[in-house]
């Protein structure tokens, strides 16, 4: 019988389409690991195996700024947005239904639909007016941005939590007399716990990897790991970029596995 | 851990104010200012200079225009000049507050797009030409001839760096026509000048250096300061001024009509303007600059190196490129498009 049962691996070309769209993800990333490696100059001939670049990016002044720098943002960004998107996660999942609950789900996600670029021109534009009326040009600016674009990262994991909590344990409570704040403090809290972290590092890595946003954002001296990496084009990039980029991806790969191991159903 | 702690607590407080004595905001492209004179600068003044990167022209004329960007220089190119100065964005420069103004080149002191130097003082510069190995052919390089009608011994072994107002404009040029006609006849000319040549081109592609200098390629279209790096690996290779006519690019710095401090900024510009401090420039981003006497201060390899010397005879030739009408641009980007076909 089971085998009669709807599978999409028994359609034609399967295997095929599957190699095929991993092939297009990870061939090119792999490529950059490669070169980042490279003993010669090049990004295009290889001069044999060597960890120069790792050495010269580790000793680069401008690289270790912009790392501290990046790393500041999408911890504050992270936190922020985590609380927003909690307490947004529990507005929409914790009362009872009500008008419009679509149309708020919508706005909070709506750094997910809008194109980064319209963004980063309304905080350009935004921004600049706050800059010249009060002349502050410190990194709030980024955080405050950051925090923005993160909150749906943050929020829809916590969410997906929520909606997967057994109910009944937090009626229970208040059946035994616990007070609402209580029965959230000892009960919804601790369960929920694991989505918040997740929530937390995948906004953690939204925020490190921005580019757009930043750019246009930055005040004077505020450059973040990608924007400095974006500003290597003109002049030519050697494979130092390709060994930050490789450390870079590591780290995001380091994160998103933790944050699968998290949200991963126990069997 | 400390360490880290200090920086993080440091860099929270740090920017925070964009104006304060002895600092000053320059917005310039990446990996193009030498920390050394940075360090040199701030040792003779007392004044730090936060440098901050931008990676188009378009993206640093959008922030400085929203206004409030804290920046007191910014670094656009030639074309960006007169865009800035339209747009009122730059300060006047008062020549009297600069006593090292003198020091700029002639060729340099008076460009169509900033007369006298009323806005801008020269960062670095730079020449689209030719650049072949002699020893796969030894006729004249100082030509556009060399991928726009190619010789023999170049047929199948020539890459076009694929910059569309370099190609199109010096095969107007070629043609006896001039950057940003509207004139169809040319136009024409140039499309069949194009099209005739391709086949004759082994590739269309940025980086050259590795493939001019393993002879993989026999000749290219290329950046002046390109050649000079291949010639040091390979000495074959030479870099051709065409006599038809060559692209120049210029950076140029400006001080912002908002810069928060535009005291030091004068200091800066003034500075710059040193052979010694000039020459500081050009070893670190490998590019020429425009002030007259800095070769004595620059690297062995650089001082003689003639990629950076225009030819007297060829002086004439070479021309900004412009940000051409809309019409014109229609027509480039159709020859363009039918090129890569």
């Amino acid at each position: 019988m089971a085998e009669r049962r709807f599978s999409v691996t028994r359609l034609p070309g399967f295997n095929t389409i599957a190699l095929l769209a991993f092939a297009a993800i990870y061939l090119p990333i792999l490529v950059i690991v490669i070169y980042s490696f490279n003993d010669s100059n090049s990004l295009a001939s290889w001069g044999g195996f060597s960890w120069r670049w790792y050495l010269t990016a580790w000793a680069n002044e401008e690289v270790q700024t912009s790392t501290i720098r990046s790393l500041v943002v999408a911890l504050l960004a992270a936190a922020l947005s985590t609380v927003a998107a909690t307490m947004a996660a529990l507005g929409t999942t914790r009362r009872a239904k009500f008008r419009g609950q679509t149309l708020i789900y919508v706005a909070i996600n709506q750094p997910l639909m809008v194109p980064e670029i319209v963004t980063a021109v309304a905080l350009l534009i935004f921004f600049a007016w706050i800059k010249v009326a009060t002349g502050y040009q410190g990194l709030a600016y980024l955080v405050l941005s950051h925090t923005a674009f993160c909150i749906p990262f943050a929020y829809l994991p916590i969410r997906a939590r929520l909606e997967g909590m057994d109910a009944t344990l937090e009626v229970a409570a208040s059946d035994l007399y616990a007070t609402h704040w209580q029965t959230f403090r000892r009960v919804t809290l601790p369960l929920l716990a694991p989505g918040i972290l997740a929530g937390a590092m995948l906004a953690f890595v939204t925020s490190l990897d921005d580019v757009v946003i930043t750019q246009i954002v930055k005040s004077p001296g505020q450059e973040t790991l990608p924007t400095y990496m974006l500003a290597q084009f003109r002049r030519g990039i050697t494979p130092e970029i390709n060994a930050i980029s490789t450390v870079l991806l590591a780290l995001t790969i380091a994160l998103l596995i933790v944050f699968f191991l998290i949200t991963r159903k126990k069997d | 851990m400390k360490k880290l702690m200090t920086s993080v607590a440091l860099l929270l407080a740090s920017t925070a104010l964009a104006h304060a004595e002895g600092v000053l905001n320059l917005y310039n492209w990446g990996n193009y200012t030498s920390p050394e004179m940075l360090d040199k600068f701030e040792k003779e003044t007392g004044i730090k200079v936060t440098v901050t990167d931008f990676s188009s022209n378009d993206e640093a004329l959008a922030k400085v225009e929203a206004g409030g960007s804290g920046f007191d220089m910014v670094v656009p190119s030639a074309n960006f000049v007169g865009i800035y100065v339209e747009k009122g964005l730059l300060q006047e420069l008062d020549h009297s507050r600069l006593k090292n103004i003198g020091n700029i080149a002639p060729e340099w002191a008076n460009p169509e797009w900033d007369p006298n130097r009323a806005h801008t003082i020269p960062w670095q510069w730079g020449v689209t030409g030719t650049v072949v190995n002699t020893a796969v052919y030894n006729g004249d390089i100082n030509t556009s001839a060399i991928f726009l009608d190619p010789p023999e011994e170049l047929k199948g072994k020539l890459n076009v760096v694929p910059e569309m107002n370099d190609v199109i404009s010096m095969a107007l040029k070629y043609v006896g026509s001039d950057q940003c006609t509207e004139d169809t006849e040319a136009l024409k000319k140039v499309r069949d000048l194009l099209v005739a040549a391709k086949p004759s081109w082994v590739s269309m592609e940025y980086s050259t250096i590795d493939k001019m200098v393993k002879n993989e390629w026999a000749a290219t279209s290329d950046w002046n300061g390109s050649a000079m790096r291949q010639r040091l690996q390979n000495p074959d290779i030479r870099f051709g001024f065409p006599k038809e006519g060559f692209p120049i690019f210029m950076d140029s710095v400006g001080i912002l009509k908002d810069a928060p401090n535009a005291d030091n900024a004068y200091l800066f510009v003034d500075f710059i303007m040193q052979p010694e401090n000039a020459a500081m420039l050009s070893n670190f981003a490998r590019y020429a600059n425009g002030i007259a006497g800095s070769d004595a201060f620059m690297d062995a390899d650089m001082k003689t190196a003639p990629e950076l010397i225009i030819p007297e005879d060829v002086k004439d030739k070479g021309y900004f490129l412009k940000v051409c009408p809309p019409k014109a641009q229609e027509y480039y980007t159709a020859i363009w498009t039918e090129l890569n076909k």
